[in-house]
């Protein structure tokens, strides 16, 4: 059964994914959502998204994320929740939080996975939980 | 756990689509159409060389540390690559290639080989096989 991709939004009503992809090139926006419908279509434990698609680890582990590399040596990631039975929604769900991009061979910092977290959080602190409609 | 109340909960449940329907909007673009649809086609042959390479283990019965091992890699990390949990390397694909029994291939797709047959075909003839 396919799963739905949904996007997370803030009690302000901002989409922070949204506001990530549409700085993003037409090009990285575009492969990024074909990952999105591919494990949308066969999700976890199959395998999918074509290699674009990883688990992540340690203070991140939990999320996945999107990895898209874009024009001037730089890389786009979406990180994304995975809900079997998400409160209030009664479908399995792939839920985007945000999005980040960085410099080829650079990291993200601690500050950077805190903020994504914070936003991880308060999309699960939610029942039913908040999305775009 | 905050719970919040509001008349958007059913609205909520059935509603899931924003997405989509974001995404039918962008596809108008044919800059984004031309790279979704490159993308997916590329996205889906990875994946269908992943999931033949775990048919073919089920169908040899053969674990993933099984397979691991004639590969000489970690059975943590080949359980890893069959649950898209990390990137899978080529060689690491073509080492399982043949310690399943099987091979790699890559061939033009039907669409291009028909281009390619229908410029060999003369026109005169290409009329008597119509």
């Amino acid at each position: 059964m396919p799963w739905a991709v949904v996007y997370y939004k803030r009690e302000d009503g901002s989409i922070p994914v949204e506001e990530f992809l549409g700085d993003c090139p037409v090009k990285v926006e575009a492969k990024m959502q074909a990952v999105l419908s591919a494990v949308a279509d066969a999700p976890p434990p199959s395998f999918s998204g074509g290699g674009m698609w990883e688990a992540m680890h340690g203070d991140m582990t939990g999320y996945y994320e999107v990895r898209v590399n874009g024009p001037k040596r730089e890389q786009f990631r979406l990180f994304c929740l995975l809900e079997r039975d998400p409160p209030g929604l009664g479908e399995p769900l792939i839920a985007v939080i945000t999005g980040m991009r960085k410099a080829f061979m650079t990291k993200f910092g601690k500050a950077d996975y805190d903020a994504v977290r914070v936003l991880g959080d308060e999309y699960k602190a939610t029942s039913p939980r908040r999305i775009a409609t | 756990m905050l719970v919040y109340e509001n008349d958007e909960v059913n609205k909520l449940a059935a509603d899931t689509t924003y997405r989509e329907r974001r995404l039918i909007e962008r596809m108008r673009d044919p800059e984004f159409k031309a790279e979704y649809l490159r993308a997916q086609s590329s996205i889906a042959q990875v994946d269908a060389v992943m999931r033949s390479l775990d048919n073919l283990r089920e169908a040899a019965g053969i674990s993933k540390a099984q397979l691991a091992r004639q590969i000489d890699k970690n059975p943590a990390s080949v359980r890893r690559l069959f649950t898209s949990e990390v990137n899978p390397e080529l060689k690491t694909i073509a080492a399982m290639a043949y310690a399943l029994d099987a091979e790699l291939v890559v061939q033009p797709r039907k669409s291009r080989r028909r281009m390619r047959r229908r410029a060999r075909t003369p026109r005169g003839k290409r009329a008597a096989m119509a």
